[in-house]
């Protein structure tokens, strides 16, 4: 019996700004439908309102006849949906049993005492649900890698339950923190819950996963629906283009000056409390990758070289120096750094977006501040990195995740950069904003800046890079060439590095 | 919504002063008693525009009424054992620097959070001006009358005479508007303050800034203990002891006028004349002393709700 | 919030604006002090009698602010200051007052050329009693704890006295010379001060007395004996003020054998007859005005 959910006439403004429109979807059950939208085209408001954590300037809800009223959370859980979100909410301290069965009150005996043995047994069977087994549900949930803190995020939405049965679950950018490895197990577990027949609605960025997982799609625009249908009627570029609204250029800005052979980085055997064996020259103007499985000491390895964390031994040559003592230290010499997580680590979100991309640069500025002169800095920078702001005096805050990585991107500019440091480039960032970031990307190394880019999208990696470095568990276990690499290659050797 | 929230506390400032110049038509807005509020607030303006240099960076400091009290006894010892007006107020201003500098220690380097350590310099130093001191006043002859007649002299400006502890706390106030608004360094406290680990990975040194910053804390309370010592002529190892909460209260009053809840010395200010101006007031109104300081701390927990469930709705 | 300021404002503005009525204002910071207490209900008290408006302001210890409070009250042009603080250290007040006309008289306060007077125990011969008391008692010979207080001068010229005295007996010892904290009222300190030194002392006998310098050490000291169950050592006991909680324990016939009272309640009506004096222009010559004291012991302390 197939049920069908159907979203009638939904409407939000945020202070007189629209941010959906009389959108109007319908979600099969047994079916996978697919949201899309570049950042700020409604996506996050419509789960908003569907989950009640805000209210609708008006929108009906039916379940085939039965119409279902949202106003609040409670409801939104009760009405049987359910919500997988990016974000990591895992409350460190407590068992990983524990946050799985956080949300639902857990099972007692005699209703006092807690049934510890049942508490496990539901959390274990939840990770069953999906493939992840490997995690002892015992365990404090501090202790996890980042995918496994996304698995166990994940599979608190698959605990068992008596009352009520989950009808819908909303996936929200369910594998940005995800390796493809894992991806594949919630992808799998995906498939059960349709065959069990729920209705799911995804949202993601990346498009060759929503083709391949994902049966409908819906795709926002400016918050108008702009299409919903079936997923084999639409080709990648036709997606990109209701997305966008533009016909999809080359994703991948290719190199147009050549390499000079100036080396501006020279690793041997660089040993820290984590990685091992870091051994790579890198020349001007070249791009390396690193990539690996989730948690493998790629972070480590770039904030190695932007000054946190020691190197016990090896020899490390860094712009004709050694190792920065400090990010002081590294921005001072010319490298540029942007963090993986640009909210916690990156900016000062409640500043404006001139005081955050020239706060890595004050020193020029001297001692007295001078607005003035920043202001005209800024904008300059920001027009070259196509922010799109109300002026340098808007609280970085109010951006969305590709402008906010934009003004991490002026700030690494302002320095005129010789080595350039990105973690997760692209991570949460829309398709339009991602063009704009390969695109200066390459700009940067045809004019000579070395760059090193972390990141765990490997068609990003093959795209944008020229050697890539492998890592499994803080050690380096290859260093290929790109040309004529595939991403399959890529990924039998991350996987069989994660073997040997 | 946001502007009521900035607002809200100015506009309860104004009423606050409409209703006393009302009800104390003759004696509340007349210079001589603005002067006097001016005077009896300049060491509370001191240490809450010194310790607003820390809350910028979300960090406080619990020890500044003891160092307060400490930089008094300090001075006084050495006036006692005949040293010279000056050797005694740099000893104090020194001794204020290395406590603050130590704080920064504690916080910056050593890791220990503000509430903790500064909770426990509060005790070293509230102990150390008990030993200097052996427990007693210094007081009487022994403190210089060059000293005591600072704070009792002024500058002359037409009819009224500026006291000479309001201009000490305007200048105060000054450098530290200065230091935090207008020069890079403030700049860089404030981004410390907005996220603190973005600010390290983007080359900011925090560890020597929140050092930095605790130790001009510290000389701020040392500033102030200095002028209550030249106030009550006197120094009691214990007589700054009330100026910590009074200071955090006006610091928290004034964040709730800017625009991101931030800190800022100018706003510090305002909160200080709240404090000062509903205590002279009443004192004049003749409410009882201890419902004053009810009220007092009814409407800063008023002013800061207010702030804050305005926030949560925005 | 502010509709609450008013009402209290305003209800207090009707109860005290009797109508052309002198006003004064009472200003300590010590108002939690018993003796403090007492002293300025017995001001209030003559001062009702007179018909005068009395503002009684607690500064809780804060000096300065006792300064603020009297240049308010000088603002809102009172007609006469009572102090019970040291007038050296709110001599900026003080000078204001002058300069303004307005007299300040001392209550237990400490003398002063500012000051028209003050008023209160000859807090030498009370020491001087309670210190000869435990020599006498002790026959000259054996080791006395001290509680004193020297951050406030009238305490402190308590303990010169004491000093002098037990100096004067080549046998008997000060053990310790103990300042508590006062924060707590100063029994609980005390008591913490005096098991402190039981324990370092555990001999019978080791102890011979402890002489405080106001009552609360001595209720402490005597609380941390009787807890020690070292009662019967025929360790004594003296305090000053005579405080009620004091009464009653030496009423009860143990360690805690004396007291010394002063008269709070007539130092308050003496603080009040110079005031008079002020009003109605009369000269005051002596600047030191004692009230008298009284020794208590089991036998009168009910």
């Amino acid at each position: 019996m197939m049920h069908k959910l159907t979203l009638n006439n939904v409407s939000k403004a945020f202070n007189g700004v629209p941010a959906l429109n009389d959108v109007s979807i319908t979600v099969l059950s047994g079916r996978t439908h697919a949201l899309m939208g570049e950042n700020g085209a409604g996506k996050s408001t419509l789960i908003k309102l569907l989950a009640g954590v805000i209210n609708a300037d008006s929108m009906s809800i039916f379940r085939d006849k039965e119409h279902i009223r949202i106003t609040n959370t409670i409801d939104a859980t009760s009405a049987g949906f359910r919500f997988i979100h990016q974000e990591l909410n895992l409350v460190p301290e407590i068992s990983i049993a524990e946050n799985i069965l956080l949300s639902k009150n857990l099972p007692t005996l005699f209703g006092i005492q807690i049934d510890w043995a049942k508490v496990y047994r539901k959390a274990e069977l939840a990770l069953e649900f999906l493939g992840a087994t490997h995690i002892n549900v015992k365990s404090q949930a501090g202790v996890l890698t980042s995918g496994d803190k996304m698995l166990v995020m994940i599979a608190s939405a698959f605990v068992a339950e008596e009352e009520s049965s989950p009808y819908l679950y909303v996936f929200d950018e369910p594998t940005a923190a995800l390796t493809d490895q894992e991806s594949e197990m919630l992808f799998s577990a995906m498939t059960k819950l349709k065959e069990k027949g729920a209705a799911l609605l995804y949202v993601s960025h990346r498009i060759d996963e929503i083709m391949k997982v994902c049966d409908d799609i819906s795709i926002l625009r400016d918050g108008v629906l702009v299409k919903s249908t079936e997923i084999k009627n639409l080709k990648k570029a036709e997606i990109i283009k209701f997305m966008t609204g533009r016909e999809l250029k080359d994703s991948y800005p290719p190199r147009t000056a050549s390499m000079s052979s100036k080396k501006t980085i020279s690793l041997r055997n660089i040993e820290t409390d984590y990685l091992k064996g870091i051994t790579f020259d890198l020349k001007a103007g070249e791009i390396l990758g690193v990539t690996g499985l989730a948690g493998s000491g790629q972070s480590s390895l770039l904030k190695l070289l932007v000054g946190v964390g020691k190197a016990l031994s090896g020899d490390a040559t860094v712009l004709e120096n050694s190792l920065a003592k400090s990010p002081h230290d590294a921005w001072s010499k010319g490298i540029a750094f942007i963090p993986r997580e640009r909210r916690s680590e990156g900016l000062c979100l409640e500043m404006n977006v001139r005081e955050n991309v020239v706060l890595s640069h004050l020193k020029s500025y001297g001692f007295h501040a001078k607005p003035k002169l920043e202001q005209s800095d800024v904008e300059m920078l920001a027009g070259q990195v196509k922010v799109k702001y109300n002026g340098s005096h808007q609280p970085v805050f109010e951006l969305s995740g590709g402008n906010q990585q934009k003004v991490l991107f002026a700030r690494a500019l302002k320095g005129a950069p010789e080595l350039l440091l990105l973690d997760e480039p692209t991570r949460g960032v829309d398709i339009g904003a991602k063009y704009e970031i390969y695109t200066l990307v390459r700009e940067l190394s045809d004019n000579g800046c070395s760059i090193i880019i972390s990141s765990s999208d490997l068609p990003e990696i093959l795209g944008m890079c020229d050697r890539i470095l492998i890592l499994s568990d803080g050690r380096q276990t290859g260093l290929l060439e790109k040309c004529s690499l595939t991403s399959g290659d890529l990924l039998t050797n991350i996987y069989s590095s994660d073997l040997r | 919504m946001q502007k009521l929230r900035q607002s809200g506390t100015l506009i309860g400032f104004v009423l606050i002063i409409a209703f006393f110049s009302f009800q104390l038509p003759d004696t509340f807005l007349t210079a001589r008693n603005l002067l006097n509020i001016s005077q009896q607030l300049s060491m509370l303006a001191v240490v809450a525009a010194t310790m607003t240099i820390v809350m910028v960076m979300n960090d406080f400091d619990l020890s500044v009424g003891s160092m307060a009290s400490l930089s008094g006894i300090v001075a006084a010892s050495l006036f006692v054992n005949e040293y010279s007006i000056w050797a005694g107020i740099g000893a104090a201003l020194l001794v204020g620097l290395v406590g603050g500098l130590f704080n920064g220690i504690l916080v910056s380097v050593v890791g220990i959070l503000p509430f903790v350590a500064t909770l426990g310099t509060l005790t070293v130093y509230s102990g150390a001006a008990f030993l200097l001191s052996g427990g007693k006043t210094i007081f009487g002859r022994d403190i210089p009358k060059s000293f005591s007649d600072f704070s009792r002299g002024g500058i002359e400006v037409g009819s009224i005479k500026i006291p000479m502890l309001t201009i000490t706390a305007g200048f105060v106030i000054f450098v530290c508007w200065y230091i935090l608004e207008q020069t890079n360094f403030g700049r860089r406290l404030y981004a410390i303050g907005g996220n603190r680990e973005a600010s390290y990975l983007a080359g900011i040194k925090v560890v020597k800034l929140r050092m930095l910053a605790f130790a001009l804390t510290g000389l701020g309370a040392a500033v102030a203990g200095l002028m209550y010592a030249s106030r009550v002529a006197s120094a009691n190892p214990t007589q700054g002891a009330g100026l910590m909460l009074d200071a955090i209260a006006a610091v928290f009053l004034g964040m709730t006028m800017s625009k991101q809840s931030e800190p800022r010395v100018i706003f510090t200010l305002i909160g200080v004349l709240v404090l000062g101006v509903l205590d002279n007031g009443m004192t004049q109104m003749r409410v009882d002393s201890y419902v004053r300081e009810i009220l007092v701390g009814l409407i800063v927990i008023a002013a800061v709700a207010v702030s804050s469930i305005s926030k949560a709705n925005r | 919030m502010k509709t609450l300021i008013k009402s209290v404002a305003i209800s207090l503005l009707i109860s005290s604006s009797a109508a052309f009525a002198e006003t004064v204002a009472v200003i300590t910071p010590y108002l939690a002090q018993p003796g403090t207490q007492a002293a300025i209900e017995g001001f209030e008290a003559a001062a009702s009698d007179k018909g005068w408006d009395v503002n009684v302001i607690d500064t809780a210890g804060d000096i300065a602010a006792a300064i603020s409070r009297i240049e308010d009250s000088i603002t809102q042009n009172v007609d006469a200051i009572v102090i019970n603080v040291d007038p050296a250290q709110v001599s900026a007040g003080l000078q204001s007052a002058k300069d303004a006309g307005i007299p300040v008289v001392g209550l237990d306060a400490g003398a002063d050329p500012l000051l028209v007077a003050n008023v209160t125990s000859n807090g030498y011969a009370m020491a001087a009693e309670t210190s000869v008391y435990i020599a006498n008692r002790i026959e000259g010979s054996g080791k006395v704890v001290m509680f004193v207080f020297d951050a406030f001068p009238p305490v402190q010229i308590r303990g010169v006295i004491a000093d002098a005295v037990f100096g004067n007996f080549p046998d008997i010892e000060v053990l310790d010379r103990v300042t508590p904290d006062v924060s707590d009222g100063g029994i609980a300190d005390s008591r913490a001060k005096m098991e402190a030194i039981l324990a370092a002392n555990p001999e019978p006998g080791s102890i011979g007395a402890v002489w405080a310098a106001w009552d609360q050490p001595a209720l402490g000291a005597l609380q941390a004996i009787e807890g020690a169950g070292r009662e019967n050592e025929g360790i004594v006991i003296t305090g000053i003020d005579a405080n009620p909680q004091a009464r009653d324990a030496i009423a009860q016939g143990g360690n805690f054998e004396a007291s010394i009272a002063q008269d709070f309640a007539a130092m308050g009506a003496a603080a009040a007859e110079v005031v008079a004096g002020t009003f109605a222009n009369k000269e005051q010559r002596a600047s030191v005005i004692y009230v008298p004291t009284k020794m208590v012991t089991a036998n009168n302390a009910k």
